[in-house]
């Protein structure tokens, strides 16, 4: 399995070197979005009394919200263009199963993003003029099931892009859906701990902007993330197979 | 099929041969029947059958572009599970025999279409299954590319022992590389047998004839009203008899015509021509 994991691991690492320009901008036009959004937010909110934890909170949730549209769409992107290429079904042959794959395509992902995504965050902390804590062990502890929860509404629609191949507008609903899941405000709707990215994104800004790391966060807000990932990423996975099957069924797995 | 057969799939488009090879893929659900790889049921969630089978479908797909002739190999054996000091050796040995070893550090991208078609049929072979499944593996092919192809392709099927199930619409590919043929026709079988007794079905008792003066009318007509065929070129008749004494009948009414003999060639049943025949008449 070890290996299978490096395969691929390797193989996306290799093709995102070869598209420098695809990435160089992507990381460019995160950042220039994020400016956009900082002066217009310095214009509105100086003066206000919360502007620099609001500001804080800003980058956060700007982060996760990047990288939540990361997590959504690149199964679904990878699945459309492997169908393309034809290279869907040699992945599709593996003796590890399909699923398999797929689940180490996005923790690949996962990794890569993460590495190359850390400099950007450094240059919105350096435009701000605000440093947020850095706690590498906590920052893991949650980012990982805030993030991997994403995945599971990744997979689903990574297995819609299998049947019916072009989802681009599909995409366009989520990206809204996903800044609003960040914006709850937990503390008022202790409900929407169970939306996804929501309570993720409540306990990542109270580590990165108050310094809270993860043994004196509440136990019970631990214990409702990693369920609230388990539940996303499994109910995901779970579709994901249904699609898959429905796919062969109508022998359209290759199709595009 | 037997181990270490290598049997060809033909049949007009539509006949259902990829419906055929993706179904036993996994690729595909059928709607009905049973499919049985080392003499074990597959259901559809089954994996292990990827242990066993290998496949390129549509020619020079199948590969990523981005990637080198070596990284491709290598993913893919890495994605099987092949452990990566093994499956860089293989790659070796694999790009050596597909001619491949002075391009593989390259993007499979800036290949020519023959070269991404050897990468393809190489990225099947190092998954080292014992069956190979080949849809159209020479599609698009000029003929020296697919002279080539077709060569290393055999040699190493025998050499390696694989079975093999080649689907193709090219009827030299079928005829060298092959030993049975499955010929489809609205996804029924309509023949099942070895190229030569497809042949045999065929047989006609036919001859070429070169001759070095011309024929006259007379004489033309003559040999049209009394043998079963015959069709006239520029300097030659291809004859067609109906028993094979026929043939002396032939010499002596030439030899009346005072007719100069140049050649004279049995004839074959080419193997194209079957396969028309059959499929035309196959219901």
């Amino acid at each position: 399995m070890l290996r299978v994991f490096l395969s691929v691991l390797k193989k996306e690492w290799t093709t995102t070197r070869r598209y420098p320009m695809n990435f160089i901008s992507s990381l460019i036009t995160i950042y220039i979005i994020f400016f956009l959004i900082f002066i217009g937010y310095r214009t509105i909110g100086m003066g206000n009394p919360d502007y620099s934890e609001n500001l804080e909170s800003i980058i956060v949730g700007f982060f996760l919200w990047t990288f939540a549209i990361a997590a959504y769409s690149r199964l679904s992107w990878g699945i459309m263009s492997e169908s393309s290429t034809g290279t869907l079904e040699q992945l599709y042959m593996s003796p590890v199963g399909f699923n398999t794959i797929a689940i180490f395509i996005v923790i690949s992902d996962f990794i890569i993003s993460s590495l190359l995504e850390i400099p950007v965050v450094f240059l919105m902390m350096l435009t701000t003029g605000r440093w947020l804590h850095i706690d590498l062990i906590t920052l893991l502890i949650l980012f990982i099931p805030t993030i991997g929860g994403v995945y599971g509404i990744g997979f689903i629609s990574g297995g819609i892009a299998l049947v019916y191949k072009r989802i681009q507008s599909f995409f366009q609903i989520l990206q809204f859906l996903m800044v609003l899941f960040i914006m709850i405000p937990v503390e008022k709707y202790p409900a929407a701990k169970i939306l996804p990215l929501t309570l993720g994104n409540h306990l990542i800004k109270l580590n990165m902007t108050r310094g809270v790391p993860f043994y004196k966060l509440p136990l019970q807000d631990l214990l409702i993330l990693y369920l609230n990932f388990l539940l996303y990423f499994l109910a995901g996975l779970f579709i994901f197979s249904r699609f898959e099957f429905y796919a062969r069924k109508k022998g359209i797995l290759g199709h595009y | 099929m037997k181990k270490g057969e290598i049997v060809g799939i033909l049949g007009p488009n539509g006949a259902g041969k990829t419906t055929t090879i993706k179904s036993i893929l996994g690729l595909l659900i059928p709607d009905g029947g049973s499919i049985y790889i080392a003499d074990r049921r597959v259901r559809p969630k089954d994996r292990w059958i990827y242990r066993y089978i290998a496949a390129v479908l549509e020619g020079n797909r199948n590969v990523y572009w981005r990637l080198t002739v070596r990284e491709n190999l290598e993913f893919f054996a890495g994605i099987q599970g092949i452990d990566p000091q093994r499956a860089r050796k293989r790659a070796d040995y694999l790009m050596e025999k597909f001619h491949l070893i002075k391009r593989e550090n390259d993007q499979v991208r800036l290949l020519s279409r023959g070269f991404q078609q050897r990468v393809a049929v190489a990225v099947a072979f190092i998954r080292e299954t014992p069956v190979l499944f080949l849809d159209e593996p020479t599609l698009g092919l000029d003929v020296e590319s697919s002279l080539n192809l077709r060569k290393t392709l055999k040699e190493l099927v025998t050499q390696e022992n694989k079975t093999v199930l080649l689907s193709s619409h090219d009827m030299k590919v079928v005829e060298e590389v092959c030993e049975r043929v499955i010929i489809l026709k609205n996804g029924k079988i309509i023949a099942n047998d070895s190229i030569s007794n497809l042949k045999d079905l065929f047989k006609t008792i036919a001859y070429r004839v070169e001759y070095e003066n011309s024929l006259s009318p007379d004489l033309q007509n003559q040999l049209k009203g009394r043998f079963l065929n015959v069709i006239f070129n520029r300097r030659s008749f291809i004859v067609e008899f109906r028993e094979p004494n026929e043939l002396y009948d032939l010499m002596d009414l030439l030899k009346v015509h005072d007719v100069v003999i140049k050649s004279l060639k049995s004839m074959e049943p080419d193997f194209e021509r079957v396969y028309i025949e059959l499929v035309k008449g196959g219901s």
